[in-house]
């Protein structure tokens, strides 16, 4: 018999009926009895001592049923890492920034919520601010007198000799680059729904991008068991890395909801949404690269400032991954890097896919200018540098399987790149760029998931577990291998996901780990029913169970599928001697356990990597300095695609975010004020911004991955605004290193070479 | 200011609710109507996620009070399909996987409804134009203007 499989099949995903007809439920959506609205009082302060808090008026206001203030929290600071405790969620002695939690009310309305907060009067003694990273790191004005330093975290990687190969090197540069912090801009504006009921549960439904690691984070803040703090499944409108941790919305919602003992509301405005959730990092990088004369790049020493805002947030993480992003994609024999993060009087700066963009600009500039004085293809350069299957990166990572090289050829025989790159017209412009990333990362015990199956007497399934989909596809992927997997239609696959009291542990959508690390443990526990079901069906026919298969349902001898009978009734015999078949899966990555981002960082990092080359042309208009892209032709090294439309959206839609961010993306401050909160003045792409992409995926069949899977499309952020860099060069003659290359910054680079 | 009573036609049901007459359609289709397909993105008209049809034609519902839209004909998303049936553009949002976190989906949906009927037979560049005002943060656009041509090859696209 001819088994069809699923895997590599375009099937539309189970999530999009209920997304195209409205019946798809986002926090914001639900309604639950005697539910309350919840409003916050915000600092209008970048840096200020509260002095007092008065509550009274707001308290006696008809329709208010609770107000809290940072008196209200368990006195719990909040950060990744121990040693990055340093939010309280609720500011009780400083407000650090403007937006910063200092109080919240729960009304029966959103609107008397609002006149009860603009009721509240807090007496402030306002402190001298800090705003430039840079000014801060060496500032006695202390965002957080403990510390006894502006530097939040300071990440010292040193290999090899860097000094003796700047010593032998032909070429040595040195530059400064820097970028703007962008906006996550996810549609969904940042909701949650608390409901503290009277057995003592808090149920929350929260824009998440991991509900084990919110569930545990919240029941730490909270000081509740575990098992008492339940985030429940809810669709998700976007995360981007922007929703990867716990947020202070959790915190007062829940607590509103504790006080009033009735369920609670909370939907921030975009402006809310933009000022007063995480993100991201505005970055300066000093670096200095030498090469040899094949254009081997033998020495870096880059020193890197991250602009953090007031708490650590993700700190040592996002300090440390764009250099691990830049090592699992190049050679890196000698390097000296130094990342600060330092606190500054801002909205704390967290995750982003297009991880650390001046760094990887900064990196692949040089690579370019090197491969400029020596007379090379940029994309020789690159394949000179890159990393092949079995290499060891500088902090001793072992890269499996690579498909780094023939994403950079591929892409360049897509745009017939040695047909243009220097010659197109003036002003016309192509260029490549090429990452690297891990799928997943260390997090201690919960790196892994666990998944479990059950079926039914009817022989249909349910699988249970903690993944969770933002958008990218998770739900679909999942039921898409347990189908395979056991044999069955997908149409027979219930999926119960992404809630904390039905589900096994799952470390979460963030840091391509989804696929990899949760569908790893989905095939497993899917393997398991299916040897079950191969058991009890041997059993009742007399054979061995490596004599059947089972197809679309079907239990049938291999290779003789004229007597064959239906699932359901395999499932009735096993209940029948000894119960219902339930199957459980399990899936650590091969990671080392030692690691640690600060103290110890050394040793592999993830699982396995995935790999991408974006090449872009571009057009540079010399009158008004906008920047167009025209094509874009992306390839990518995603294991094996288990649905390559899925896989293909992921890249399309990154591209978008991370490209047109190069020249029009950047929160726009004026002493800690953003001046752009909303859609109007932060520029995200339209439809009439992008081109149309050519995307192409490539199989490289990873050992470890769920049907040789890896992961799909986060590089390509990376990729195409070092692209385009390097576009404009090829279109201008003209570096640029500050971005975004917004039309001002454009005109005046153009201004400056013609003089 | 006391509160309007007011007619609404929504997908095809006559509802009759009281509101101040500040009241969005927005607010009125989530709040009142429990209608919750319709999303709310930014309130301030920026990011096409609160489109609704307004007899046929495509209406930012977060810029428009309830009581300008007295006994027009509304259509959300909700009442687009026809009973099980979904309208084409939803079909081939589902097919070619148009569709990542949905949450613009509702609004780019109604938008690229109102458009075939206008225009049955765009080009590429016509469909970006003409969903150029909804904010899509996922998809590059790129599956979306392929579904919006994919649509367009059955019936015109349906009907609106």
């Amino acid at each position: 018999m001819k088994t069809e499989t699923l895997i590599g099949k375009s099937v539309p995903r189970i999530d999009s009926i209920r997304k195209a007809t409205g019946a798809a439920k986002y926090t914001a959506d639900l309604f639950l009895s005697g539910m309350l609205h919840a409003k916050v009082l915000r600092s209008p302060y970048p840096h200020a001592r509260i002095l007092d808090i008065d509550t009274s008026k707001a308290e006696q206001l008809e329709g208010v049923r609770a107000v809290i203030t940072g008196k209200d929290t368990k006195g719990v600071k909040w950060g990744v890492f121990p040693y990055t405790q340093d939010h309280g969620m609720i500011a009780t002695d400083k407000v650090r920034f403007i937006g910063e939690e200092v109080a919240a009310v729960a009304a029966v309305t959103e609107e008397i919520a609002q006149r009860a907060v603009e009721l509240i009067d807090v007496t402030y003694e306002e402190l001298p601010a800090v705003f430039d990273p840079e000014k801060a790191m060496k500032d006695d004005k202390l965002i957080h007198e403990d510390r006894g330093t502006n530097i939040n975290v300071h990440v010292d990687i040193d290999v090899g000799d860097v000094d003796a190969a700047f010593g032998e090197a032909e070429i040595v540069l040195e530059d400064v680059f820097k970028s703007a912090g962008e906006a996550y801009a996810m549609m969904e504006p940042y909701s949650v729904v608390a409901d503290f009921n009277s057995e003592g549960y808090l149920d929350l439904w929260i824009p998440n991008a991991g509900p084990h690691v919110r569930a545990k984070a919240l029941s730490n803040l909270l000081k509740m068991p575990l098992n008492k703090v339940r985030v429940r499944k809810i669709d998700i409108g976007g995360a981007f890395g922007g929703r990867s941790e716990v947020s202070p919305s959790d915190v007062v919602t829940a607590l509103l909801s504790i006080k009033s003992r009735q369920p609670v509301k909370l939907v921030l405005s975009r402006e809310e949404t933009f000022t007063a959730t995480r993100q991201v990092h505005d970055m300066i990088v000093y670096l200095k690269t030498g090469a040899d004369a094949n254009g081997m790049i033998i020495a870096r020493d880059a020193r890197v400032i991250y602009d953090g805002g007031a708490y650590s947030s993700t700190g040592p993480i996002a300090t440390s991954v764009p250099f691990y992003v830049y090592e699992e994609t190049y050679k890196h024999p000698n390097v000296r890097y130094n990342g600060y993060r330092v606190y500054t009087n801002k909205c704390p700066r967290g995750m982003y896919p297009h991880h650390g963009r001046a760094y990887q600009v900064a990196m692949t500039t040089h690579m370019d200018m090197v491969a400029e004085k020596l007379g090379l293809d940029p994309m020789e350069i690159r394949l000179r540098n890159a990393n092949r299957s079995g290499d060891h990166t500088a902090t001793d990572s072992v890269i499996s399987s690579c498909g780094l090289s023939e994403s950079i050829t591929m892409t360049a025989e897509m745009s017939r790149w040695s047909e243009k790159r220097g010659k197109l017209p003036k002003y016309r412009g192509i260029g490549m760029g090429s990452m690297g990333l891990m799928c997943g990362f260390p997090m201690g015990f919960r790196s892994g998931a666990t998944a479990f199956i059950r079926m039914n007497e009817s022989g249909q399934i349910t699988l249970f577990t903690g993944m969770v989909d933002n958008g990218q596809g998770n739900e679909n992927m999942v039921v898409q291998i347990t189908a395979e997997v056991i044999g069955i239609p997908m149409e027979m696959v219930n999926l119960v996901n992404a809630d904390t009291e039905m589900t096994g542990h799952d470390p979460g959508a963030y840091s391509q780990a989804a696929t990899f690390v949760g569908g790893n443990a989905v095939m497993r526990a899917a393997q398991d029913v299916r040897r079950q079901v191969l058991a009890a069906s041997a059993e009742m026919m007399k054979v061995a169970p490596d004599e059947l298969d089972i197809t679309n349902g079907m239990i049938h001898l291999k290779n003789d599928n004229e007597k064959s009978f239906f699932i359901a009734r395999a499932a009735r015999y096993a209940m029948s001697n000894g119960g219902n078949i339930v199957g459980k899966g399990s899936y650590f990555p091969k990671i080392s356990r030692d690691r640690e981002w600060v103290k110890n960082p050394r040793g592999q990092m993830g699982g396995t990597y995935s790999f991408n080359t974006v090449v872009t042309e571009i057009e540079v208009d010399p009158d008004t300095g906008i920047i167009k892209m025209l094509d874009v032709w992306a390839a990518h090294d995603c294991g094996k695609p288990i649905n390559p439309a899925t896989v293909e959206g992921q890249i399309h839609g990154i591209v978008s975010r991370g490209g047109v961010a190069t020249y029009m993306e950047e929160i726009d401050w004026d002493r800690g004020q953003v001046l752009n909160p909303n859609l109007l003045d932060y520029k995200v792409p339209l439809a009439t911004d992008m081109p149309e992409m050519d995307v192409e995926l490539i199989t490289t069949n990873d050992p470890e991955g769920p049907f040789g899977a890896k992961e799909g499309g986060l590089t390509a952020s990376m990729n195409v605004y070092k692209a385009i860099v390097s576009a404009f060069y090829d279109a201008t003659g003209v570096w640029l290193k500050e971005l975004p290359f917004t039309p001002e910054k454009v005109l005046k680079a153009l201004a400056k070479k013609n003089n | 200011m006391g509160d309007r009573s007011i007619k609404l036609i929504v997908n095809g049901y006559s509802y009759n609710v009281s509101v101040p007459a500040e009241t969005t359609l927005l607010e009125v289709l989530r709040e009142e109507l429990q209608l919750t397909g319709t999303k709310f993105g930014c309130d301030t008209g920026e990011c096409g996620a609160c489109t609704v049809l307004i007899d046929g034609r495509p209406f930012r519902s977060c810029m428009t009070l309830a009581v300008e839209v007295e006994g027009k004909r509304i259509t959300t998303i909700e009442g687009l399909a026809n009973g099980g049936e979904l309208h084409p553009v939803q079909k081939k949002f589902v097919e070619l996987q148009a569709i990542q976190c949905g949450f613009c989906s509702p609004g780019m949906i109604l938008t690229a409804v109102a458009f075939l009927g206008e225009n049955p037979k765009p080009t590429r560049q016509e469909v970006r134009r003409a969903i150029s005002g909804n904010i899509c943060r996922c998809t590059g656009y790129q599956k979306i203007v392929e579904a919006v041509i994919a649509a367009s090859k059955i019936n015109g696209g349906g009907r609106k």
